[in-house]
């Protein structure tokens, strides 16, 4: 009787609690998106040239709008993955 | 409950009405053991055992059932993350087809811009000679404030 009652205290083990949960990972991100602004272009220092100086201007201005896209694409992918996530219940 | 997840579902449920089903037997078969009176002295044992099996059954049911809700919970949750991840990589596809297409209309578009500078190159050039401190300036300007350093510009007197 007694090895009964020891074999059955044990099994009542079986209701010690586990928390069960779904496994979520976490959202990916457009590769492309991970990389960093560059530097800004720079002059030939020794350049006389006006034209030079626009050039670089104007790439200057092209590196402003590409990395603007990326921080805007960063605040559109964050508010977007955040709604998705609050969806879950 | 962990334990439980070891067990095959249908065999566990099979094994704790087995539990059940050997006590209430064992219960309802203590009467007959009058007719067999070398077996009377088991009788108290077999209502014991009889007790302790049909309370486990029953307890072991109820966990049983806790389990099975549990992993109903767990499948639903599962369910609502897949469909999240499928909803987070459509997104993500959506938003990489828009950066395409915003890239592609900049490259473009500043490709035409470098192209108009190339024409009008020595239009612009053969009005104006810069003084040697503007590429200093411009590339000074264009440093990072974080690891440019004082700006030293030194201009021609």
């Amino acid at each position: 009787m007694k090895k009964i009652l020891l074999a059955i205290a044990i099994l009542s083990l079986v209701g010690c609690a586990a928390t069960p949960h779904g496994k979520e990972t976490f959202p990916e991100v457009p590769k492309d998106m991970l990389t960093a602004c560059p530097d800004l272009g720079t002059v030939d220092p020794t350049t006389t040239k006006l034209s030079d100086v626009v050039d670089s201007v104007t790439g200057n201005y092209q590196a402003y709008y590409s990395c603007k896209d990326n921080v805007d694409s960063w605040i559109n992918w964050y508010n977007t993955q955040q709604k998705i996530f609050n969806s879950i219940k | 409950m962990w334990m439980l997840s070891f067990i095959p579902d249908s065999f566990l449920h099979l094994v704790i009405l087995g539990v059940i089903g050997i006590g209430v037997l064992t219960y309802l078969a203590i009467p007959l053991l009058h007719f067999f009176p070398n077996l009377l002295p088991l009788k108290e044992p077999a209502r014991i055992l009889a007790t302790v099996l049909i309370i486990a059954g029953v307890y072991f049911y109820g966990s049983y059932d806790t389990e099975m809700s549990w992993r109903k919970k767990v499948e639903e949750q599962q369910a609502q993350i897949d469909k999240a991840e499928a909803a987070s990589k459509d997104a993500n596809a959506k938003l990489d087809a828009v950066r395409k297409q915003k890239q592609k209309v900049r490259v473009e578009y500043y490709a035409q811009v470098h192209e108009r500078v190339r024409e009008v190159e020595k239009q612009i050039n053969a009005e104006c000679k810069l003084d040697p401190v503007v590429p200093k300036l411009i590339n000074e300007a264009a440093k990072n404030p974080y690891t440019a350093g004082s700006v030293i510009v030194e201009v021609n007197k």
